[in-house]
């Protein structure tokens, strides 16, 4: 329950700052230009400081290990401090103006910094954007300007507990939402829930995806909370929660999908790669495999991506240094090195590949890349959210109306575009 | 027990007179002892000074410039991420103020509710923690209670032990399938998932006695929600932090009252006992008229603790909004979504708010007093 607690603390915190990505379809790019800047500072003998929010102690030690190995190659020396409260502690360390030389940045809050001039558009110095994940780079992308370079990425996929499903006597694994809904039924019984969905947009929203639903428009000028698609998706999860078959964390009294999960409680979840490392490590006696998500009644598949990028402030005075670190931690071996040592998925579409290919259990995440959709980028998105989160559990009882809280989504949304 | 200051008898007596003699008494104190300062020599003013100027200067820093920059940021669109000087940062006027008190939207929907949700929890947890904490005191004051410094302790445990801890500690039992549901089941009570239930429980009452449609009337907006909604009371999951609050602050209360109650010489009470009062009549007429100046620094104490609730509501508040408070909201807008200027400004309304109601509070107590 701690441990599950805390990974749940980090992911809350990875997707309220990561919220990265663009929303809409991931295929379409534009290649932004390359910013002309000036690096400062010399290039060895210089001590920088890198900030970072972590998932758990695996992360922190590949971190700091990864800041070693580049100090002792390049004769630098890096200051490693993982932060408890990350948006809080970024925040001040920017506003009192000792900002850190390196750090990590969702891209929900590359906007706000972008637009005070705070952030250094070095990526292209480090790789071509084509290196990545043209979603991943978009998601980094502020008014055609490529400012950082994405770390890595973590997809929902949909885990199924193996040892129930036998039992049930199902077969081939669900690919469509009525084979979700008769498996998750099927599954429904002596307590345990067919299937167990976050309670927060951050999940909900891949039923959007997979209904051809979304959250903007491609341009991002326009939210699209309130379409049909939208409406129809929220409605089939009502009509699963209100039979039971699907539950929310705390109807199962879990903090997190994952949990509920590792508990055999739910059949069935659907979370990001994280969950891999808290099966791994708080049960290892669930027996699971991932697929992707399935696709809605149009056919389309569909997932959330979350992210991360290496962030350098415009006002780092050892900004060469800085830039050389960069690349070191986002060259393609360091990126593998990361992705084994706590489960994110590479952001270098050649490292990504490789990396599903040694572990075929992250193949199912891997797959939702093309389509994956992202969090909405939008300044102050978070409260709106949240006002929204709140009243999914409600979905259950029939005291939440889908078409009632997507419209309201839509207004409160609306009005965070409004100058 | 001679050298205890005896209550002053005229207020002992209740009477209107001797309540406003005992007041020109401190009063004239007062004044002769701030006669005496004034009277003192230079050097000893400069003295003076020199000893306090580290405590003022620690106030300074970290009390009145922080504040004054609040007041400036919740006139700017600052996001935290720059100097608040910087040159991106601009001034919107009222703007701030208006989004949470005038425009119809989202900021000042969750203020109405940050609003509604602390107004239960203060309406609830400060009756009842006074009360509690009272009647803690007047228990463990009792000359012929066995063991009273192992009951001192009991109660007052809760306060001296840290908020998160205990906050952490509910959540979990107050689970759906939780210790406290667990329970209920054993009588045949269906528990509510309480922290995540936003239904208020007045609400909830009037849909069991049938009412569920709200009247015309109800529908009205104050602060972008409706008066239904001002009027469904405290949530479930604001019923935990009432318990919660209530528990935790009445040791401290206890030991507040306590130290009141020592001062009350017991020959007053022993007078009294031979005049022929019942024990409810020498505790309500002899007893609480003496502890009124307890009476009130609890009470206080409790609205001025109850508006600023925080670190409860971040431990619960995460999961739902179930249970918003204004000290929450400034904080969340102002870190989660990097609108400092809009959060400052709802440090400053919550701000006036409690000296308005400190304000009335002591005019209604000065009152009393007087009558």
């Amino acid at each position: 329950m701690k441990r599950a607690t805390k990974v749940l603390a980090s992911l809350t915190l990875a997707g309220a700052m990561t919220a990265g990505l663009s929303t809409g379809a991931l295929a379409s790019t534009r290649v932004p230009t390359a910013a002309k800047i000036t690096l400062t500072g010399k290039a060895t003998g210089v001590k920088l400081s890198l900030m970072f929010g972590s998932s758990g102690p695996a992360e922190t030690a590949a971190v700091k290990a990864a800041a070693a190995a580049w100090s002792k190659a390049t004769h630098n020396q890096v200051n490693v401090i993982p932060a408890s409260n990350f948006t809080q502690q970024l925040d001040e360390a920017f506003a009192g103006g000792t900002p850190p030389d390196v750090f990590y940045l969702g891209s929900q809050q590359v906007e706000t910094f972008a637009k005070q001039g705070e952030l250094l558009p070095y990526a292209s110095l480090v790789a071509p954007p084509k290196a990545f994940y043209p979603a991943l780079v978009k998601a980094y992308t502020v008014n055609h300007t490529w400012y950082c370079v994405p770390k890595d990425f973590s997809n929902l996929a949909l885990e199924i507990n193996t040892t129930m499903w036998k039992a049930a006597g199902l077969g081939a694994y669900p690919t469509t939402w009525s084979q979700l809904a008769a498996d998750a039924k099927a599954l429904t019984k002596n307590g345990v829930a067919g299937l167990d969905v976050g309670n927060t947009l951050d999940r909900l929203g891949a039923f959007f995806a997979e209904n051809g639903g979304s959250y903007m428009n491609a341009q991002r000028t326009k939210f699209t909370f309130n379409s049909p698609q939208n409406v129809q998706a929220l409605d089939f999860v009502q009509s699963l929660a209100k039979q039971g078959i699907l539950q929310f964390p705390p109807q199962q009294s879990a903090g997190w999908a994952g949990e509920a999960f590792g508990l055999g409680k739910a059949a069935m979840a659907t979370e990001g790669n994280w969950i891999i490392g808290a099966m791994k490590s708080s049960y290892p006696s669930i027996k699971w495999v991932a697929v992707p998500m399935p696709a809605g009644p149009s056919g389309k598949r569909g997932t959330l991506t979350f992210t991360n990028c290496w962030g350098i402030p415009s006002a780092s005075k050892n900004s060469r240094a800085a830039v050389s670190f960069v690349k070191y931690l986002s060259s393609y071996q360091q990126q593998l090195r990361f992705a084994n040592a706590f489960g994110v998925l590479p952001s270098r579409i050649a490292a990504a590949t490789a990396y599903a290919k040694q572990n075929p259990s992250v193949a199912a995440f891997v797959a939702g890349t093309p389509y994956a959709m992202a969090p909405v980028p939008t300044v102050g998105f978070s409260t709106v959210q949240s006002q929204f989160d709140t009243q999914v559990v409600n979905l259950a009882t029939g005291g939440a109306n889908p078409r009632t809280m997507l419209d309201q989504l839509q207004t409160n949304a609306e009005a965070l575009l409004r100058p | 027990m001679t050298t205890l200051p005896g209550p002053d008898p005229d207020l002992l007596a209740g009477t209107a007179a001797g309540a406003r003699r005992s007041r020109r008494h401190r009063l004239g104190r007062r004044l002769v002892g701030r006669g005496r300062g004034n009277g003192a020599t230079a050097g000893q003013n400069v003295g003076g000074w020199l000893f306090v100027s580290p405590a003022l200067g620690i106030l300074m820093v970290f009390l009145v410039v922080p504040i004054c920059l609040a007041i400036y940021v919740s006139f700017t669109d600052w996001s935290g991420v720059t100097s608040p000087f910087a040159s991106t940062v601009h001034g919107v006027g009222f703007s701030n103020y208006a989004s949470l008190l005038t425009q119809p939207g989202l900021s000042q929907q969750l203020f109405g509710t940050s609003l509604r949700d602390n107004l239960y929890y203060v309406l609830f947890v400060v009756p009842l923690q006074t009360a509690l904490a009272l009647w803690l005191a007047v228990v463990v004051n009792n000359r012929f209670l066995r063991g009273r410094g192992l009951f001192r302790l009991a109660f007052y445990f809760p306060s001296v032990t840290s908020s998160v801890a205990i906050t952490t500690v509910f959540i979990f039992l107050f689970q759906g399938s939780g210790a406290v549901n667990k329970v209920l089941r054993v009588f045949g009570i269906t528990g509510p998932n309480w922290l995540y239930d936003s239904r208020g429980i007045f609400s909830v009452a009037l849909n069991n006695l049938g009412v569920h449609n709200p009247p015309a009337w109800s529908g009205h907006l104050f602060l972008g929600i409706s008066l239904w909604q001002w009027l469904a009371g405290p949530s479930f999951g604001m019923c935990v932090l009432i318990i919660l609050a209530t528990w935790t602050t009445s040791g401290t209360f206890m030991l507040l009252f306590l130290a009141a109650l020592q001062g009350v010489s017991p020959e007053v009470e022993e007078a009294s006992e031979i005049d022929g009062a019942s024990s409810w009549q020498r505790f309500r007429h002899v007893t609480l008229p003496m502890l009124r100046p307890a009476l009130v620094l609890v009470l206080t104490l409790g609205f001025i603790g109850t508006w600023q609730v925080f670190d409860q509501v971040t431990l619960v508040g995460p999961y739902n909004q179930t249970t918003y408070t204004p000290a929450y909201l400034s904080y969340y807008v102002s870190f989660q979504d990097n609108q400092f200027g809009q959060g400052a400004a709802i440090a400053f309304l919550l701000f006036a708010l409690i000296v308005i109601v400190t304000l009335i509070q002591r005019r209604l107590v000065k009152e009393d007093l007087t009558q």
